[in-house]
Parts: structure tokens; sequence; C-alpha cells
């Protein structure tokens, strides 16, 4: 009693207040689920049914904003490890294995950080530029068909939503340079708002000989059509296409060596430059999920969407759990233990130096790398949507790997160059795969017809 | 009766009521006071569209502390004041109260990237003011480290040339060069910077064998590494785009603003002073003077590639030492107590950014009574205004990175 009466005593303010809390909290719980299971829940599953559509377009966009997050990690912790390797540095390695909880770290101190406004600055645009700067960019994946059946929302205008959502980005960083009072966010700002005016014509125009070939600007069908062998893919109809989108998209996320609205050794951060705390981690996080944004909308366009570069024999699993009966708890509570023995053995046997614990432990986790492997192999085979998440999120992180390529080795161009490149090379590039694609259509069907 | 004579009360900028009370105008001129000279009322006019950008002395690419003004219409650069004095030390004035020995290491954070060519020119002059017989080896060793630290010096500019074009990678390979030099250097001077290396009559201690096998590796890669490294951005059509035609800087301005060193070499003009005025063991070594640039004088590319074509050269150079070092010591004979006779002495020596020499007074004591440094980056950088006007912001950084100042020097 003496023991727990001490703790007590030794609690803070606050614990005084949060235990109890804690206490109710454990108590309460369950009795309340129980109470919701019981009563509220039936009148609620109606009412969801009822609105299925808002139900659906809720529960995506909390998908797409909870998927932004981890990707924007994962990108940053690529750049900065592979930009690292091609330095011939080492990179982040001591938060987590080999540095890969550094973009959370980082995610962290961002958080943590003083949300300073300049003095003189205009707080409520200063406020909402990142803002809209972020939600732009994540309100984009809502219309990307990460694999077969699993988009947010199958718009049939879906292309012409995200180049309409994505080229408001800009407002965001024009405001955002204006409203932080300083001269160099003022640069960046208008650098981006030129930058970004100008590639969106080629940017759009490169993906109108692709509209006219596909029929659709709906990206689900877009990546249907491209089912299929890899000739398929409109990459090998619209090269040039290809191509232009590829360059007009570097700019559009401003990314090296189109970068000018960030660039450090000019501008110091550009439109950045006044940011600090959340608020930065926002334009930060942008930037990334730009990034991701980009490489998805290149794999969804051009290479193939969420299909296979060739079609893959069909491996049925007919593999019912019923019906193993009894069984199936065996092989649960059994094949670890056997399993992990059997990887064991060799591990010990081999080396006579090895613990037996050590090989204990090693076999287990061999084990669990094998269960793991099998099954997603299970779920790829039997699973559609996980095959094209497979195949979509590889594709799309190997340009991620380009764009992060691209910027440990390419200087940065001049704003001249920049716009020059746009207007007397992209555009009428962009122009003329236009109408060299619709005169091959024309001539196609004429053909087919006489 | 009047109010109590107080302490007299002046706006802080860190108190917030004022600052609420007037708003800053965050676009107003720079200047506080009235224009003083021509110059200042000429630049301090803002035009029509045109605005002040504050660059430095905390840039990210103004390499170190140099604050330079811009007046820029929308991204053009009509005018610009560079402002020096940041990391003004007073070095100058130190050495003249610090006694013969004391000034090699006074000096020696003058160009800090080339600190060995700041204790030569010094040491020269002072063996001229002595009458000091330096021994053979000892010129032969300070040939060889200056061309190796010449080396470090111009990978160290090319990756900072990238870097400031936006490029991240060759900075780290110039740097991975950089440390190799640095280490062998660091294992006979033990020091990686600021070796403090030379004496007056020689050189602190011999070569040993350290230095001799981390050089002997080194050199055998040397120049398919140094190769290699400029194929990254030579062979880069951003890069070359960025950097041709910019900064053009023809053969009467240099030679009329004073430019020395790889700078007005790539304008077309072949002065080399280990050539010109040969000092030490040079006329007993052979290399060629690179010159680069036409007609029209040389651009930023010019310059960068004319230092890649230096490299080249101190390579040749350093293995020539190698070959003909001849044995002995080291230090010369030298009296216990330094006080040379009344007199002037000038020595100067080629460093990687240019001329730097050392005018010494001596009054008989044993602190000079004056010792004048002249820096080549200080000269280098007053074609900035020339170079960058009427051209873009952008361009301010590929001209300033191309005449490769150090501030260390520049200010003193």
């Amino acid at each position: 009693m003496t023991t727990l009466n001490r703790a007590w005593g030794n609690l803070t303010l606050t614990g005084k207040v949060l235990l109890p809390l804690l206490f109710l909290l454990l108590v309460a719980g369950p009795i309340l689920i129980v109470l919701i299971a019981q009563f509220v829940a039936p009148f609620l599953v109606d009412l969801l049914g009822a609105n299925l559509g808002i139900v659906r377009f809720v529960v995506a966009v909390t998908g797409v904003l909870l998927f932004s997050i981890p990707a924007a990690f994962i990108i940053i912790y690529m750049e900065l490890k592979v930009i690292a390797r091609m330095n011939l540095r080492v990179g982040p390695n001591r938060i987590g294995p080999a540095g890969a909880a550094m973009s959370v770290v980082h995610g962290l101190k961002v958080l943590m950080k003083e949300d300073f406004t300049p003095t003189g600055a205009d707080h409520l645009v200063f406020t909402i530029a990142p803002v809209i700067v972020f939600l732009t960019a994540v309100m984009t994946f809502l219309v990307i068909p990460f694999g077969p059946g699993l988009v947010g929302q199958d718009l049939n205008i879906g292309l012409l939503y995200l180049f309409a959502v994505g080229g408001m980005s800009v407002v965001g960083l024009l405001i955002a340079g204006w409203a932080s009072t300083n001269k160099y966010s003022l640069l960046g700002g208008l650098r981006a708002a030129a930058q970004v005016v100008s590639y969106e014509i080629p940017l759009t125009l490169s993906v109108v000989g692709l509209i006219l070939l596909a029929g659709t600007m709906s990206l689900n069908q877009i990546a249907g059509q491209q089912a299929g062998w890899f000739t398929n893919w409109f990459v090998f109809r619209q090269p040039l296409g290809a191509l232009i989108f590829f360059i007009a998209a570097t700019a559009e996320a401003n990314r090296t060596p189109f970068d000018l609205s960030e660039a450090d050794s000019e501008i110091v951060a550009g439109f950045a430059t006044e940011y600090s705390g959340m608020r930065f981690g926002f334009l930060f996080f942008a930037e990334y999920v730009n990034v991701f944004i980009i490489s998805a909308l290149l794999v969804t366009l051009f290479f193939g969407a969420w299909n296979a570069p060739f079609p893959f024999p069909q491996v049925e699993v007919a593999l019912d759990p019923g019906t193993l009966g009894i069984g199936l708890l065996i092989l649960i509570a059994a094949a670890p233990v056997v399993l992990t023995l059997v990887f064991a053995a060799p591990i010990y046997l081999i080396r006579s130096s090895t613990p037996a614990w050590q090989a204990l432990v090693l076999g287990f986790v061999l084990f669990n790398v094998v269960a793991i492997g099998a099954v997603f192999g299970i779920a790829y085979a039997g699973l559609d949507w996980m095959a094209g998440l497979v195949w979509f999120m590889g594709k799309s992180f190997a340009f991620v790997f380009v764009f992060v390529w691209m910027r440990a080795t390419f200087p940065r161009v001049r704003i001249d160059q920049l716009m020059g490149f746009a207007w007397k090379w992209l555009l009428p590039a962009a122009l003329l795969n236009l109408f060299v694609t619709a005169a091959a259509i024309v001539v196609v069907d004429t053909l087919k017809a006489g | 009766m009047t109010a109590p004579a107080g302490p007299r009360q002046h706006p802080s900028a860190d108190d917030p009521r004022i600052m609420l009370d007037d708003q800053i105008g965050a676009f107003e001129t720079i200047p506080p006071y009235p224009p003083r000279t021509e110059r200042e009322s000429e630049f301090f006019a803002l035009g029509d569209g045109e605005m002040f950008l504050n660059m430095g002395p905390h840039h990210p690419s103004t390499h170190g502390v140099l604050r330079v003004v811009l007046k820029i219409n929308g991204e053009q650069v009509v005018d610009l004041d560079p402002v020096l004095g940041y990391l003004h030390r007073g070095v100058e004035k130190l050495c003249e109260n610090s006694d013969y020995h004391h000034i090699i290491s006074q000096v020696d954070p003058l160009e800090y990237v080339s600190s060995l060519f700041c204790e030569w020119a010094p040491v020269m002059s002072f063996e001229k003011l002595l009458d000091v017989q330096v021994p053979r080896r000892a010129e032969y060793i300070r040939v060889l480290t200056g061309e190796l630290l010449r080396i470090s010096s111009h990978v160290l500019f090319q990756g900072f040339m990238a870097l400031d074009l936006g490029g991240l990678t060759p900075i780290l390979y110039g740097f991975i060069e950089r440390d190799e030099i640095v280490e062998m250097l660091a294992a006979v001077t033990g020091q990686r910077m600021l070796f403090n290396y030379f004496r007056i009559g020689g050189v602190n201690g011999d070569l040993n064998h350290e230095f001799m096998s981390r050089l002997g590796d080194w050199m055998s890669r040397a120049l398919t590494q140094a190769e290699a490294n400029a194929g990254l951005l030579n062979e880069n059509e951003i890069f070359v785009r960025r950097m041709r035609g910019i900064g053009r800087l023809d053969r009467e301005t240099a030679l009329r603003m004073g430019v020395t060193g790889p700078n007005l070499r790539a304008a077309g003009v072949a002065y080399d002073l280990r050539r010109a005025h040969p000092y030490s063991v040079y006329p007993e070594l052979e290399f060629d003077v690179p010159t680069r640039g036409g007609e029209g004088g040389g651009d930023s590319l010019d310059r960068y590639l004319l230092r890649l074509d230096e490299i080249k050269q101190s390579l040749r150079i350093i293995d020539q030492c190698l070959h003909q070092m001849p044995d002995g010591p080291v230090m010369g004979k030298l009296p216990r107590l330094l006080r040379p006779r009344p007199g002037r002495a000038w020595a100067a020596v080629e460093a990687p950014r240019g001329l730097f020499g050392t005018y010494a007074v001596s009054d008989g004591t044993h602190q000079p009574f004056r010792l004048k440094i002249h820096d080549p980056s200080f000269v280098n950088l007053q074609l900035v205004p020339l170079l960058v006007k009427g051209n873009l912001i952008a361009d301010t950084m590929a001209v300033m990175s191309s005449l490769d100042p150090i501030m260390g020097g520049v200010d003193k």
C-alpha cells in the first residue's frame, strides 16, 4: 500500500489527472463499444449504405492523405541515401536500420520547431500558402489508379482534373513567395509562377495525342488499354509525347535541373526561405509528393500503369482455408516451429562455432522472410489488385529513382534557358506530336474504312 | 522643472512594439544615410521596376562572407556593388607586431585553401632582406608541395563551380582529391589546412616516408581521376551552356584591371610568374603556360577549363620534382636572432589565384616596419561589377565562382 502511495505521490499533476482517465478508458471503452454495436450500429450501417458515394469518397481521401506521408518519407529517405551513394558518401546510417527512420525523425523535428511568421508578413496568406501547395499535391492522388479497382474516384475527366488541380499549386507557391515579405521569396515565387505556367502548356499538349489514341480521359481506362504485352504501352505509340511529358513534368514538380524556384545557390530557398516548422514541412512534403505523382503519372499514361510487362500465365491458387478444417489450426501452430527448426538446422550444423540460440534466431528470421514472401506470393497470384499494386509501385519508384539520379547529376538551368526551352522547343514539339498523331489516326481510319 | 535626464531611448529592432508601430517597408532602399559620393547616389537611385537584392554576407554561394548588393530589374542585374570587410582581421598590422618567424603563421590563413603560397611570398621577401641561401632540396620541396596545393585548390574550385550552378556531386569528388593531398601534406607538416611549413631559409622538416608513399599512390591515378571528374561537367550540356559566353573578359580590360593568374591567362595573356619572373627552381622544370580565350577574350567556361589545364601542368611539375630532387639539408644557415639590415624587398609567387606578393620594409629591428600583402583575389574581385552587369542573377554566381575569390585573402 505504501508503495502505491509513494508512486501516486511521485506523479505530476498531469499524471494524476491522466492516470484515472486511463483506467476509465480501459473499463468504459469496451462497455461503450458493446453499447454502440448493440444500439447505434444498425442505424449507422443503414445511413452509410444509403450514401455509399460519400463514404467511398471520404475513405478514399483519408487513404490518400494517409498514403502521402509514407510515400514522401520513402522518397526523402531515398533521396538522402541514393544521392549519398552517388556522391561516394554513406548517407544517413544512425537512426533505424541503415538510417531508414531518418525521414521520420525529420518529420518529428519539423513538427517540433517553432512556427515563425516574419514581421510584416501577411499572416493569413502566409499560413494558407503551404496548405494550398500540399493539398493540391495530395488531391491529385484521388484519380490515380494504383491497381485494378484501387482508384479513389474514377472520373471520366481524370486527366483534366489532374492538370486543373496540379496547376493550382502555382497559386500556393506564388502567395507563399509574396506573403513572406522577403525578396528571395518573391523572386522564388515569381520564378515558380513563370515556370509552372509555361510548362503547363507543353505538359497538357503532350498527352492530347495520347487522349486521341485512347479515346478517353479516364486514367483507369487508359491504364486498362495498356494490358497485355509491354508493346501495348503508350510509350511505344507516343515516344515524343512521353519525352515531352517527362521533361515538362520535371519542371512542373520543380525538380533538378528545373528547380529554379528554390535554387539554393542563387535565391537561398526561394519561396520557402521564411518558412519554418510544420509550414515548411508542408512545402517540403508537397515537393516529394509531387515527385511521386509525376512518376505515377508517367507510369499510368505511358508505361503500362498497373499492368505487368508481359501477361503472366494464370496461376490458380484454389486454396480455401475452410476446407482444411482442424488441419488449418495444426498448420498455423506447427509451421513456425517446424520451419524455424528446419532453417536453423543447417546454420547450426555447418558452423560449429555458432551457438544454438543464434542459429534459432536466424532460423526464425529466415522463416519469417519465407512466410511473408509466401503470403505475398499467394496474394499476388490470387488478388488482381495486389499484383497491380506491386507493378505500379515498382515502376513508380523506378521513375522516382530516375528523378533522384537527375538531381545528383545535373546542374541547374538558367531562367532564360528554361523559358526558351519551354516555348521554343517543347511547345512546337508537342504540337508536332499532336498533329502527327491526329493525321495518323485519320489515315488509319480511312484505310480501314476504304 | 525639466524632465530628469535619463538615458536616451533608441528604437530597438528587438522591441516588438516599435516594429508593430511603424511598419517596416520591406522593399525600401538600403542605406540609411544620404549618399556620400557620386557613385553612391547613382547606385542607390532606383529606376522604374528596379529593386535591391542584398546577397550575403551569409549566402550559400558567395564563397565566404562577400556581400554583394544587386540592383535588379526582374531577373536582370542592372548594377551591383560588392561590399568587403566582413573578414578583416588586420593581418598586415599583426605582422608589424610579430617577429619574422611568427609572421609565417599570421599570413597562413589569408588564402586558406592554398595557404602554402601565402607563406611562400613573405618567406621569399625575408630571405632577400636577410641574404639567406635556401638549400636546393628545400626549394624543390617548396615547389613540390606548392604544386600539390595548387591542384587541390583547383579541384576544389571545380567542385564549387558546379555547386554554384546547382550540381551537387562534383564538390564531393573534388573533396576526395583534396583530402588525399591535404592528408599527405599533413604527414609532413602536421596540419591539414594551415600548414605553417615554410621557414625563412628552408622548410620545416624533410619529406618523410608516409608522404612519399601517399604521393606515389595518388600520382598513379591522379591524371585519370582528374579527367574522369572533369568528364562529369565538361560534357554536360547544361553546365556548358550556363558558362559559355558569360562574363567575357578581354585582354585589354584584364591587363588594365591588374588581373593575374588563371583569370588573366584565360583572357589570352600568357603571363605566368613562374615563367615571367622565375623564382625558386622553376627555371629547371619543364611545363607549359596554358592559355585560353580567343579574340573576344575569355568567358567563364574558359576560366574553368584553364584551371583543368593547369592541374595537368602541375602534375608534370610534381613528376619532375620527384625525379630531380637532390639530397641535402632542408634549412639554410640562419642567425639565431633575425635582424635584417634596413631595406625593402618585394617577392611574389604564382598562387592558384594569381600573383601573391609581399613587400617587406625592414628598419633593422626584429619586426618588419611594414608588410604589404598583395592578394590576387582582391584584384580579381574588382572584375565582378564589370562582368556581371547586364546578366541574370544566376550568372552572378557563375561569374563570381569562375573568378574564384577567397575572402580570407580579400579582406586580410
